[in-house]
C-alpha cells in the first residue's frame, strides 16, 4: 500500500514540479535539434556584440549584423540585446568577461575611457583608412577624449523645435514660421495657450493672451491647451543654458553652473511657473500621458510646441499620423549671436578593455562605418548617418521630410552635447533637482545654482586630483595598446 | 445563527471585498492593456474595457481608427498626383479654387463639400492598415467592446525564443525550489531544534548577511563567479539556493521553534537519530511553512530579473523575466500591449501555483493538537 | 565540553552545513571586499586606492546622504507598523470560515505576483492628481486631493500606501502560521465566553508570536532597504520633487553604479548595516518577553 503512504505528498506543487521537468525534457530535445545549426560557426572567430537597443532599432542593427556575417568567412558576430547595458558592461569589464564590441551612448565613453575600460582606436583607424574628417565634426568629437578616439558613431540624433501647424493656424499665427527667438517663443506660447476661466460666473474658454492683467495675476484658471513649457517633456534641464550661451564647465577644472547665462536660463524656465501658475501646470501635466504614448501631450495636440529629437517622427507617424507639424532649430535667447543651437548625441560602437579579438572586432566596426551601411541602418531607424557626405539618394528615400533640418543642426557650430566632465551623472542630477526647486519656487535660481556649483566643484576637485595621479600611466598604456593594434 | 455573528460576517465580507478590489486592480489593468491596440494603452483617464470603432458602410462593418473630427463645413479635396484626399476649411475655397497660405492657388481634380456642423459632426477615419480613408457622419461609427486576443500570439512570437526562455525558467525554478527547501529546512533545524554552544551567535551572523544592501556586493560576487568560471552559464543563478539563504532559514526556524520540544525528546528516548526526527516528525508537521518557502523561491526565480541580466551572455540562456525586456524599447516606444500580454502569460502559471499552494492552509488539517 | 555537548555541536553543525558552505564560499568574500572598498576610492573599473576613513567623513557633510536617511526613517516609521498590522488583520480574516476564501487569498496575493513595471504604471495612475483613482475617491467625500507625486509633502505618504499593496507575502506567512494554532484553544475560550478580541489577544497572538517577530525583523530590514518601488516610480536618482522620495538604497545604488563611487556606496552600506543591526537588537530586546516558544 505504498500508494496510500505516498498520497499526502501527491499535491499540486509536486505535480507542478514533475510536469515542469517533463517540459524541460521536451524542450531540451527540441533545443538539441535546433542546435545543429552551429556547424556554420566552425572555424570562425566569434565576436560578441552587446547592443543597448531593443525593438525596432535592434532589428535595424540586427539586419546589418546579418549582412556582415553573410559577407564573412572568418568572423561571426553574435549580437545580444542587453538592457541596463552600462551596468552590465561595467560589471563584465571589471570581472574580466566583457564582449568584443558594445553599442553604447556617446556619453558612456566619458565614464569608461577615463577609467581605462576601452580600447583606443586611432591606430586601427589609420591602418584601415578611416579618418576623423569623414564625419560630421560634432559626432566624431563626441568619440574623442584626451586626444584618443574611443568609439565610432552609428546612429546620431539632434534635437529641434517641433510645432503643430494646425494649432498655429487656429491661434492666428503663420503656420510656416516658427519662433525665431526665446522672446518670440514666449509670446507665441501665450497666444497658443487656451485656459478655462470663470467670468461673471460663466465658464469661458479663452486664450491666455486675451486675459485681463488681473486675471493673469490671480491665475484662477485651468489650462486646456498649452503653447509651450520647457517642463514638457521635462528633459534637457541641465542643458537649457546652451540656448543662452552658457557653458557648464570651463573644460578643465571649474564648474560654471552659476554663470550669468545659466542663471538667466533657469529664470526663463521658472518664468513659466510664475506665468501660468505652478498648480495649474502640474494639473495640466497630470492630464497628459507618458512621452511617446498616444496621450503624449504633443501627439494628442494639447501642446503646440515641444523640443524633441529626430526620433519624434517615428512617434508622430505611429500615434498621430494626421497631425500637421514642422521642425526647425529651437530659438535661442539672442538669435543674432547664437543660431542653430542644438544638442547632438550619437550611439557609438566601442571595444571594451579585455576583448580577446580586437582586430576582428574592429573589422566589424569598420564594416558598419561604410556609407552604404550607415545609410541603410539610419534609414531603418529614421535617423541620419553621422557622415560629412550623405548621398542624395538617402534624403530622397527618407520618410521624414524635415530630416535635413536635423542634419543641418548637427553641422552648426552651436551643436552642443554632454560635456566631457568626469562627474557628469552627478552634475546632471544636481541640475535636475535645482531646476525643479526653482520651478516650484522653493529657492531662487541664483541660490539653487550656487548650491550646485559648490557641491559639484568639491567632487570635481577630488576626481581631478585622482586623475593627476594616474594620468601618465594611463597615457603610456593607451599609446602602447594603440601601437600594438 | 446569532445576530452579532451575522453582522460580523457582513463586516468581514465588506472589508475583504473592498480590499480584494483594490488588490486585484493591477492584474485587471494588465489584462485589459494586453487586449488593447497600442493607441488605447496608457490613455488618460484609463479605459478598462478595450474598444474598437466599427464603420457601417454598405451593410458591412469595417474596423477603423479615428483620425479627427470635423465640426464645421469643409471640402474634401483630391489633388492631382496624391493618393488620398486633404481636408480644406470652407473659407479657403472660392469657386472651386483653393487659396494656399503662401498666396498661390491650386485647382483640385475633384472636390466635394462636407456639410459638417456642431450638431452634425463628421469623423475622419482610416482603415486599420491605413490604406483607406473615410469621412462619414458621426452616427455611422459605433464604438464596441473588442478584445484583441491576437496580441497574445503576437507577443509570444515576437519573443523569438519563448519556448527556450520557458524551459530555462522552469529548469531554474525546479532546481532552486528543491535546493532552497532542502537546504533551508536542514539549516533551520540545526538552528532551532538542537541545543549547541554558540548556536544563537552563529544565527545572528546569518541574520547579519541580510542587512548589507546588495548593490555593494554585486561587483565582488561577479568576480567570484568569474573566477569559478560560471559567467555565461545558468550556474550562478541556482548555486546559491543550495546554500540555505538567511531569509528562509529564519522563517523556518521560527516555525520549528514553536513545535514542542517534548515531541523530539520522546523520539530521542525511542532511539531515533536526529535526521530521522527531522525527516519523520518535524518536516511533516511543518508542511505549510515549507510550502511558503517553496512558493517564495519559485516566485523569486520566476520573476528574477537582475541575476539573469548580469550573469547570462547568450540569448538562448535567457529567462522569461529577462525576455520581457525586449518589449521595453530604450527609445521610449514601449509596446505596452505586447509587454502586458507577455507578462500576463508569465504571471498565470504562478497564479495557479499559488491557488493550489494556499489550499494547504485550510484550517488546521495536519497539525491540530501538536502545540500547547 | 562534555562528550554529549560535543556530539550535539557536531550534529548541529552538520545540519547547518549548507549554510556554512554558502557563507564561506559565496557570502564572506563579497562582504569582506565591500568592507575593504568602504575605506577606498573605488570606481569599479580601476583599482581601488586606500583612503582611510575619508568616505565616512564625507558622509557627515553630504546633505543628500542625510536627506535620504531621514526620508527612509520617516517612510519606515509609517510603513512598517501599518504593513504589519494590515497583513495580520487580513490574514486573520482570510483564515475565518468564509465562502470564497481561496479566491480572496489569491486576490490579496495578486500585487506580489504582477511584474514591477505593471504595478508601477498602476501606481502612477492611482496617484495622478487629475484622473487618479485616489483623488476621485477623495472628491466623493468632498476632499480636494493633493497632486501626490508632484508635491514633496505627499510623496512619502504615497510610497507608504503603495508599500501596503505588497503585503500579500506577509499574509501568506501569517496564514501558514495560523494553521499551527490548535483549535481546542479557541473552543475552550468559547466555553469560557471570550469574545473575538480576547481570543486574538490571548490565543492567536502568543501562538504565532515567533512569526510576528520574524515579520518584524524582516520588516525592519525591508523597509530600511526599500528600493524598487521608488526607483521605478520616480525614475532613479533624483528621487521626486526636492528629493523627497530619495531613499537610502536608491541613493546608494545610484552612487555605486551611476556616479561610480563604489567606495562611498560601500561605506553607506556599512552604516546602514550598523543601523539595522542596532534596531534589530532593540526590537529583539523589547519583544523577547512576549514571544512564546512552544518548547
Amino acid at each position: 500500500m505504498w500508494l496510500k503512504k505516498l498520497k499526502p505528498y501527491l499535491n499540486f506543487p509536486l505535480l507542478a514540479a514533475i510536469s515542469g521537468m517533463a517540459y524541460v525534457i521536451i524542450y531540451s530535445a527540441i533545443d538539441h535539434i535546433k542546435q545543429n545549426s552551429s556547424s556554420e560557426l566552425e572555424g570562425k572567430t566569434i565576436i560578441y556584440y552587446w547592443e543597448k537597443w531593443s525593438g525596432a532599432e535592434y532589428n535595424a542593427m540586427k539586419s546589418i549584423v546579418d549582412d556582415f556575417n553573410k559577407s564573412q568567412d572568418n568572423i561571426y558576430v553574435k549580437m545580444l540585446s542587453v538592457s541596463s547595458i552600462e551596468q552590465k558592461l561595467m560589471l563584465a569589464t571589471a570581472g574580466g568577461a566583457p564582449p568584443d564590441v558594445a553599442g553604447v551612448w556617446s556619453h558612456t565613453i566619458n565614464t569608461f575611457a577615463r577609467k581605462g575600460a576601452l580600447t583606443p582606436l586611432d591606430g586601427l583607424m589609420k591602418r584601415n583608412g578611416i579618418k576623423a574628417s569623414d564625419y560630421i565634426p560634432v559626432f566624431i568629437e563626441l568619440c574623442q577624449l584626451y586626444g584618443f578616439t574611443w568609439a565610432l558613431p552609428t546612429t546620431p540624433g539632434t534635437v529641434g523645435l517641433h510645432w503643430n501647424k494646425k494649432l498655429f493656424r487656429e491661434a492666428g499665427l503663420d503656420p510656416e514660421s516658427p519662433p525665431q527667438s526665446i522672446a518670440e517663443l514666449d509670446k507665441m506660447a501665450e497666444m497658443l495657450t487656451i485656459v478655462k476661466i470663470k467670468r461673471k460666473g460663466i465658464n469661458t474658454r479663452i486664450r491666455y493672451s486675451q486675459l485681463t492683467e488681473e486675471e493673469k495675476d490671480t491665475k484662477d484658471f485651468s489650462i486646456v491647451q498649452l503653447g509651450y513649457s520647457p517642463s514638457i517633456p521635462g528633459w534637457y534641464n541641465e542643458m537649457w543654458g546652451f540656448w543662452f550661451g552658457a557653458k557648464l564647465w570651463n573644460g578643465k577644472d571649474k564648474i560654471c553652473a552659476n554663470s550669468l547665462q545659466n542663471i538667466e536660463a533657469l529664470q526663463w524656465y521658472g518664468s513659466f511657473a510664475q506665468k501660468y501658475g505652478i498648480r495649474n501646470l502640474q494639473e495640466f501635466g497630470a492630464s497628459c500621458g507618458n512621452f511617446a504614448s498616444p496621450s503624449d501631450p504633443f501627439l494628442s495636440e494639447k501642446v503646440a510646441m515641444v523640443q524633441q529629437g529626430v526620433w519624434m517622427y517615428n512617434f508622430i507617424n505611429k500615434f498621430s499620423p494626421a497631425m500637421e507639424w514642422g521642425a526647425a532649430a529651437f530659438p535661442s535667447a539672442d538669435p543674432a549671436r547664437l543660431s542653430n543651437v542644438c544638442i547632438a548625441e550619437t550611439d557609438v560602437l566601442v571595444i571594451p578593455r579585455g576583448s580577446k579579438h580586437i582586430p576582428q572586432a574592429f573589422e566589424f566596426i569598420k564594416y558598419t562605418q561604410k556609407r552604404k551601411v550607415l545609410e541603410k541602418l539610419n534609414l531603418a531607424q529614421r535617423k541620419f548617418p553621422p557622415l560629412a557626405d550623405i548621398s542624395d539618394d538617402f534624403y530622397q528615400k527618407h520618410p521624414n521630410k524635415y530630416i535635413k533640418v536635423f542634419v543641418k543642426l548637427s553641422e552648426s557650430k552651436n551643436a552642443k552635447s554632454v560635456p566631457a566632465i568626469p562627474i557628469w551623472n552627478e552634475y546632471k542630477n544636481e541640475f535636475i533637482v535645482a531646476y525643479d526647486q526653482a520651478f516650484t519656487g522653493i529657492t531662487t535660481p541664483a541660490t539653487a545654482l550656487e548650491n550646485i556649483s559648490h557641491r559639484v566643484q568639491l567632487q570635481l576637485d577630488r576626481v581631478i586630483k585622482r586623475w593627476e595621479l594616474v594620468k601618465e600611466r594611463r597615457f603610456k598604456e593607451w599609446r602602447k595598446i594603440d601601437d600594438q593594434n | 445563527m446569532k445576530k452579532s455573528n451575522f453582522i460580523s460576517q457582513i463586516v468581514i465580507y465588506f472589508l475583504l471585498i473592498g480590499g480584494a478590489m483594490l488588490f486585484s486592480a493591477p492584474l485587471i489593468w494588465m489584462f485589459s492593456t494586453a487586449v488593447k491596440p497600442i493607441e488605447q494603452t496608457m490613455s488618460l483617464p484609463p479605459s478598462w474595457l478595450p474598444y474598437q470603432y466599427l464603420l457601417q458602410k454598405d451593410g458591412q462593418e469595417i474596423p477603423v481608427k479615428i483620425e479627427g473630427k470635423l465640426v464645421s463645413a469643409a471640402f474634401q479635396v483630391h489633388l492631382a498626383g496624391m493618393k488620398s484626399f486633404v481636408i480644406i476649411p470652407a473659407d479657403k475655397v472660392k469657386n472651386g479654387v483653393i487659396k494656399l497660405e503662401n498666396g498661390n492657388t491650386v485647382i483640385p481634380a475633384d472636390i466635394k463639400l462636407i456639410p459638417a456642423s456642431k450638431d452634425n459632426m463628421f469623423i475622419i477615419a482610416a482603415s486599420e492598415n491605413n490604406d483607406k480613408k473615410y469621412i462619414v457622419p458621426a452616427h455611422d461609427i459605433n464604438r464596441v467592446i473588442h478584445f484583441r486576443w491576437e496580441n497574445f500570439s503576437a507577443a509570444v512570437e515576437s519573443m523569438t525564443h519563448f519556448p527556450l526562455y520557458l524551459r530555462n525558467t522552469l529548469l531554474l525554478c525546479f532546481i532552486t525550489v528543491v535546493g532552497t527547501v532542502s537546504s533551508s529546512a536542514l539549516a533551520a533545524y540545526g538552528f532551532s531544534r538542537i541545543e549547541w554552544k554558540g548556536r544563537d551567535k552563529v544565527f545572528l551572523l546569518a541574520l547579519c548577511t541580510m542587512m548589507i544592501p546588495f548593490p555593494v556586493l554585486m561587483v565582488p560576487l561577479y568576480c567570484l563567479f568569474k573566477a569559478l568560471g560560471m559567467i555565461g552559464t545558468l550556474q550562478p543563478l541556482w548555486i546559491g539556493s543550495f546554500c540555505a539563504g538567511a531569509f528562509n532559514v529564519f522563517l523556518l526556524r521560527q516555525f520549528f521553534i514553536g513545535i514542542p520540544q517534548a515531541l523530539s525528546d520522546a523520539a530521542r528516548i525511542d532511539g531515533c537519530s536526529e535526521f530521522k526526527i527531522f525527516f519523520d516528525i518535524i518536516l511533516p508537521i511543518s508542511k505549510p511553512a515549507l510550502m511558503v518557502v517553496g512558493l517564495f523561491q519559485f516566485m523569486g526565480t520566476w520573476n528574477d530579473f537582475l541575476g539573469p541580466l548580469i550573469y547570462l551572455t547568450d540569448q538562448r540562456d535567457y529567462t522569461l523575466a529577462l525576455g520581457l525586456q525586449f518589449f521595453q524599447s530604450q527609445s521610449g516606444g514601449t509596446e505596452w500591449n505586447y509587454l502586458m500580454a507577455a507578462s500576463f502569460l508569465v504571471v498565470i502559471p504562478v497564479l495557479i501555483l499559488f491557488f493550489f499552494t494556499q489550499k494547504s492552509f485550510i484550517e488546521g488539517i495536519s497539525t491540530t493538537g501538536v502545540k500547547g | 565540553m562534555t562528550r554529549i555537548e560535543r556530539k550535539r555541536m557536531l550534529t548541529g553543525l552538520a545540519f547547518i552545513s549548507p549554510w556554512i558552505i554558502g557563507f564561506v564560499g559565496l557570502t564572506l568574500y563579497p562582504i569582506i571586499m565591500s568592507l575593504h572598498y568602504s575605506f577606498c576610492d573605488y570606481d569599479i573599473l580601476s583599482e581601488p586606492v586606500f583612503i582611510g576613513t575619508l568616505n565616512y567623513q564625507d558622509m557627515l557633510i553630504d546633505k543628500v546622504f542625510w536627506k535620504s536617511l531621514s526620508n527612509t526613517f520617516i517612510y519606515a516609521v509609517f510603513a512598517l507598523p501599518l504593513g504589519m498590522a494590515a497583513s495580520l488583520f487580513f490574514a486573520v480574516l482570510l483564515n475565518c470560515r468564509i465562502k470564497g476564501k481561496s479566491l480572496f487569498r489569491v486576490l490579496f496575493f495578486l500585487p506580489s505576483l504582477v511584474p514591477m513595471v505593471a504595478t508601477a504604471m498602476i501606481w502612477l495612475w492611482m496617484f495622478n492628481g487629475k484622473f487618479g483613482l485616489l483623488n476621485n475617491m477623495l472628491e466623493m467625500i468632498g476632499i480636494n486631493g493633493p497632486s501626490w507625486l508632484n508635491d514633496e509633502l505627499w510623496t512619502k505618504p504615497a510610497m507608504v500606501l503603495t508599500s501596503l499593496w505588497g503585503i500579500g507575502n506577509t499574509i501568506v506567512i501569517y496564514l501558514a502560521a495560523l494553521q499551527d494554532v490548535p483549535r481546542e484553544l479557541y473552543e475552550s475560550a468559547d466555553i469560557d465566553g471570550g469574545n473575538w478580541w480576547h481570543k486574538f489577544r490571548h490565543i492567536t497572538c502568543p501562538m504565532i508570536s515567533p512569526v510576528i517577530y520574524f515579520n518584524l525583523v524582516i520588516g525592519i530590514i525591508g523597509s530600511l532597504q526599500v528600493f524598487a518601488q521608488p526607483y521605478i516610480m520616480f525614475g532613479g536618482a533624483t528621487g521626486g520633487p526636492n528629493r523627497s522620495a530619495l531613499f537610502y538604497t536608491v541613493y546608494l545604488y545610484e552612487t555605486a553604479f551611476s556616479y561610480n563611487k563604489m567606495g562611498y556606496a560601500s561605506a553607506m552600506a556599512w552604516v546602514l548595516f550598523i543601523i539595522i543591526l542596532l534596531l534589530t537588537w532593540m526590537a529583539t530586546k523589547a519583544t523577547r518577553k512576549h514571544i512564546h516558544y512552544g518548547g
